[in-house]
């Protein structure tokens, strides 16, 4: 077992009187993709946002390698070397892909390094390049989620948050983003993400967690969650 | 045989065209402000033109005390309503909730209230005399002539506006500016700071409004409480003659109400042309809701 990158404890985060995380402990392991699973409305979206410091929670710790970033400001977060690639991917429609990448550069200072890393975007996604002059707005779904994570990928992350990538996609597109993770992963960058696509996940993922309203209401690995009756009937759409 | 419309000649309504042009870009800046926190905020701030104003009366009363040469007077009045911006978006947006829009409109109706109040009592309602540069210069083409004054009030309107292009599209400060007004949840993951963004627009959008009080002083000569609504009211609607939230569309729109409300100035008098800009108003609203480069239906 590999160490713990990213531990979250107990953290409940609220809408006004509505509780929506009611008291989360989890942790992703160094180098490994950790995979939450959830129905609508469980609170996934919420977790991802209070780890990147978009929400702040009311109680709890979040502690990136030891360090409490819980109630932090984003910029504080991202700098610590946690991205998140949001649900919906959130591009900045007018402005141009390359512009886009740039943005997700923000906190870094290294101007040099910043255009190689462009250029590495660009050589990862070649349909980026193509459209490096074009406004992201014009984009398809698929491309834009490519410019979504390269923009996240600019921080430099050691781990990286990923909320239901592969949503709305054709399945071609589903299978490159996550071979994509999958190469992400393999050069060293730690992986957690938010997936519905459970029988995608089961073949990346090195550990699941499933959360109901607000809570976690098992833990295990892929074997593991092939066996769970729950599991089995809600995503992998199995006759029990 | 000279061809006359309205009793007026061609080179009459050429003439009053490019003259409403130059004194348009004020309009054009004012118009700008409007279109550039719209677009970061989502709210119409309705005291932009007065602190443009009140920033060109700072450093007239600045001048009061101490003689100041027009360029100064000029920088001056661009740093006090940068100043005065920043007040306002403390006062009206950094404290009231995103989520009620109209407190930030009302807030900012009062506020436009409160500085025009605020002149009215230190110039006890008296026009004052606002230095022009260039104002002795006449270019001269025959029958066709250029006042310098405006011609210089044309010019640094331009400057400004180029400076806020480069601001915008060439710096980091302009693009996280833009980021903030296009995705704002985004441009937090980006290690953006919404707050900081829209306080520094605040300023930026001020500063270069205090050089369109400064200039509407210079061309007409002097300061008076009776520019505060009218600036305004144009400024308003050449921000929404050329699409809320599109920078290009307000300089259009602003230049466009100049030559505009001149072309009637000269066909009705000074007291009616306000009516017909009116009417321009209600014709855009009527035939292109969205502006000549709509936009505004992004933020629907």
């Amino acid at each position: 077992m590999s160490e713990t990158l990213l531990k979250v404890s107990d953290v409940a985060t609220a809408y006004g009187a509505i509780e929506a995380l009611k008291g989360v402990s989890l942790s992703a392991a160094d180098g490994e993709i950790t995979c939450l699973l959830g129905p609508n409305g469980a609170g996934k979206t919420t977790l991802m946002m209070t780890i990147a410091g978009i929400l702040k929670p009311r109680r709890g710790s979040i502690t990136l390698r030891g360090e409490e970033v819980a109630g932090r400001a984003p910029r504080h977060i991202v700098e610590r070397g946690i991205a998140l690639v949001p649900e919906n991917r959130l591009v900045f429609p007018d402005m141009t892909v390359e512009e886009n990448l740039r943005a997700g550069a923000f906190s870094r200072d290294d101007a040099a390094e910043i255009g190689r890393d462009v250029e590495a975007m660009f050589t990862r996604f070649p349909r980026l390049r193509e459209r490096s002059a074009q406004n992201a707005g014009t984009l398809s779904g698929g491309e834009q989620q490519m410019l979504a994570i390269s923009r996240a990928l600019m921080a430099r992350p050691k781990l990286l948050l990923m909320d239901e990538p592969s949503l709305g996609l054709a399945p071609l597109i589903v299978e490159d983003i996550f071979r994509i993770i999958r190469e992400l992963n393999a050069e060293g960058t730690t992986i957690f993400l938010v997936e519905q696509n459970a029988h995608m996940a089961l073949r990346i993922a090195n550990h699941f967690y499933l959360i109901e309203q607000g809570r976690v209401v098992f833990d295990g690995t892929p074997g593991e969650v092939e066996e769970e009756e729950i599991i089995k009937r809600a995503y992998l759409g199995t006759e029990v | 045989m000279e061809i006359e419309i309205f009793g007026w000649t061609l080179l009459d309504y050429f003439q009053t065209i490019v003259d409403g042009v130059l004194y348009g870009a004020t309009y054009a800046i004012i118009g700008i402000g409007f279109t550039l926190i719209f677009g970061v905020m989502d709210k119409l701030n309705l005291a932009y033109a007065a602190t443009a104003l009140a920033g060109a009366y700072f450093s007239w009363g600045v001048g009061t005390q101490i003689p100041l040469p027009a360029p100064v007077a000029y920088v001056i009045s661009s740093i006090a309503a940068g100043g005065f911006g920043y007040l306002v978006y403390l006062c009206n947006f950094r404290y009231i909730p995103s989520g009620a829009p109209l407190a930030s409109l009302l807030a900012t109706v009062g506020m436009l209230l409160f500085l025009e109040e605020l002149i009215v009592h230190s110039t006890q309602g008296m026009p004052q005399p606002y230095p022009a540069l260039f104002d002795d210069v006449m270019l001269e083409w025959g029958d066709f002539g250029m006042r310098g004054d405006l011609l210089f009030v044309f010019c640094l309107c331009v400057l400004a506006t180029v400076f806020l292009l480069y601001v915008l599209y060439r710096t980091k400060l302009g693009m996280a500016t833009r980021a903030v007004a296009q995705q704002p949840v985004a441009a937090q993951l980006c290690g953006m700071s919404v707050q900081g963004t829209n306080s520094t627009t605040f300023v930026i959008a001020g500063a270069i409004g205090g050089i369109a009080g400064a200039m509407i002083g210079a061309s007409v000569g002097i300061l008076s409480p009776l520019l505060t609504v009218p600036v305004t009211v144009k400024g308003l609607i050449a921000a929404v003659i050329g699409g809320l939230g599109s920078i290009p569309g307000a300089i259009v729109g602003g230049l466009l109400i100049g030559a505009f409300e001149n072309t009637f100035q000269l066909l009705r008098s000074v007291t009616e042309r306000d009516m017909y800009v009116m009417l321009l108003l209600f014709a855009f609203l009527a035939f292109r809701p969205g502006g000549i480069f709509g936009t505004a239906s992004r933020h629907e």
